[in-house]
């Protein structure tokens, strides 16, 4: 009976301690090539410009290696350096070695012509929030470029829950935690369109339009940003 | 529905056991039940009464719970959380193994409920009693850096309670049923509920074991605050419900003292844990 009593004790005791959960944050590493040309006159150079993503999400600086297909024609170093040296066609790539040894490549098509031309970057993306939980969520979604900044902007099918004390919207690389992501803030629509508009943040920046309880620690939905 | 208030709630349905239901204490008599009661949470129920996952919460209360027959009808009562402990887990990343969000604890004493019970009947068949309880909000009602971590919700509510109960023989032991309702009263933006429940018992053993059914319910009025204008930064914030089955058993090694052990889940809801909470205890009475 008494060791009976200590065991429950020393059961409770262990249970009132702070433990771990595991957060199954593994997201598919991305490359994109942010800045390109669809030519390069002969003679000149272009810095080409790609973004790489590991496996939480998180944005990792110098681990892109660039090629070009035919060197006499356009020679890369490694960090994206092209120079244009005759005319011709070429495959311009851009790859990263992942951790289990396989290859996240990207390329394109680029002419050494008499003229340089820039591949304009778009000015919006857009997407569809929808709910990961049995929580109300949905609706569309167009991230727009402004001066400064980026506009997000809810379209009006949208709508929430307002059952969730400590609702928050992010966006992130990751959706599956907070952690590296850019709170925008407290969610205080619940229907209907509205705007925020966030200074200093690049259109390409992240991927996801993030909606977490913060204060619980829940996902409660998200959306791609395409 | 704020942490708390889902503490309280299990609580309530744990504790209304020893309150006798509408039976009142003789004068003089008493009854005294340490215990400790916990939840450990890693699901709730959602506003749409289904279940969603949510990082693990736990919660502890080291209570003790008494009542004192001030006369023959008029029983006073006192629900007091001496020790009540609050936690949520570590965040992991199950890909790096790297500490994403610190967990946190609070440590405090609980809100205390003070109740009056009353009974309205004598030597009758049916004892029925009214009880007016008081909750005093003197835990912590916004601890953690979220403030979502609490001993208690920082609101004064009155629970007046109607209970009706009787004994009876059930073969060759003796039985007890009860039911209840009530109205509790609740302040600082916090809805109003509802509550209900029956409970039935039976005595085996030469009455040392009582074996006990309890099914509990609340319904919210929703005439508080929403949820998302609450300052209170819980999930479990306001306009709670649920339903709930509690068996408990408690064995009299003695005539004046013995042990209980209970269970209490939910059996529907919407915002409140989807987990089962537990309660052992050692009581005494004379």
């Amino acid at each position: 009976m008494k060791n009976t009593f200590y065991i429950t004790l020393l059961t409770l005791l262990f249970s009132a301690c702070i433990g771990d959960d595991i957060i199954m944050d593994r997201v598919e590493e991305t490359l994109k090539i942010t800045v390109q040309a669809a030519s390069i006159a002969a003679g000149e150079t272009f810095q080409f410009d790609a973004r790489f993503t590991n496996n939480i999400g998180n944005t990792e600086e110098g681990r892109v290696v660039w090629g070009s297909s035919d060197e006499s024609i356009l020679a890369i170093t490694e960090d994206g350096l092209a120079t244009a040296i005759t005319q011709g066609n070429v495959v311009v790539t851009a790859e990263v070695t992942l951790e289990d040894g396989s290859m996240l490549k990207e390329e394109m098509d680029v002419e050494v012509s008499m003229i340089t031309v820039v591949v304009e970057a778009p000015t919006s993306r857009a997407g569809v929030i929808a709910t990961t939980t049995f929580y109300d969520l949905e609706g569309d979604f167009t991230l727009t470029e402004i001066n400064g900044g980026v506009s997000l902007e809810i379209a009006d099918n949208y709508k929430a829950t307002d059952a969730l004390p400590g609702l928050y919207i992010y966006l992130t690389n990751n959706p599956n935690s907070i952690s590296d992501a850019l709170e925008i803030g407290a969610v205080t629509v619940f229907e209907g369109a509205h705007t925020y508009e966030l200074e200093g943040v690049g259109l390409t920046d992240y991927d996801y339009v993030l909606y977490f309880c913060k204060p619980f620690r829940v996902k409660v939905g998200d959306g791609k940003i395409n | 529905m704020k942490n708390i208030f889902v503490l309280f709630s299990f609580l309530f349905f744990t504790i209304s056991l020893q309150a006798g239901g509408g039976w009142t204490q003789p004068k003089g008599k008493g009854y005294v039940k340490i215990s400790e009661w916990w939840l450990i949470a890693n699901q709730h129920y959602t506003d749409q009464g289904r279940i969603d996952p949510n990082l693990t919460n736990g919660l502890f209360n080291t209570t003790v719970y008494a009542e004192y027959g001030l006369s023959d009808r008029l029983t006073a009562i006192v629900y007091f959380p001496f020790f009540s402990r609050s936690y949520v887990n570590n965040e992991i990343s199950g890909t790096t193994g790297e500490l994403l969000t610190a967990g946190e604890a609070i440590n405090s004493i609980g809100d205390t409920d003070i109740s009056l019970k009353y009974g309205l009947t004598k030597n009758s068949g049916i004892s029925v009693a009214a009880t007016l309880t008081l909750g005093l909000p003197i835990g912590n009602s916004s601890g953690g850096s979220q403030g979502n971590l609490q001993t208690g919700d920082g609101e004064f509510n009155q629970l007046i309670q109607i209970d009706a109960g009787t004994g009876f023989p059930l073969g060759s032991t003796n039985a007890y049923a009860n039911v209840y309702v009530g109205f509790n009263n609740r302040n600082n933006g916090f809805s109003d509920e509802f509550r209900y429940g029956i409970e039935a018992g039976v005595t085996l053993f030469k009455d040392r074991l009582t074996a006990i059914a309890r099914f509990i319910g609340v319904k919210s009025f929703k005439n508080g605050t929403p949820s998302a204008e609450s300052t209170n930064t819980s999930v479990f914030a306001n306009n709670a419900e649920f339903f709930s089955f509690s068996p408990e058993i408690a064995w009299n090694v003695k005539e004046n003292w013995g042990f209980s052990a209970g269970v209490g889940t939910a059996l529907s809801g919407k915002i409140i844990y989807a987990n089962p909470s537990y309660n052992v205890g050692v009581f005494f009475k004379w």
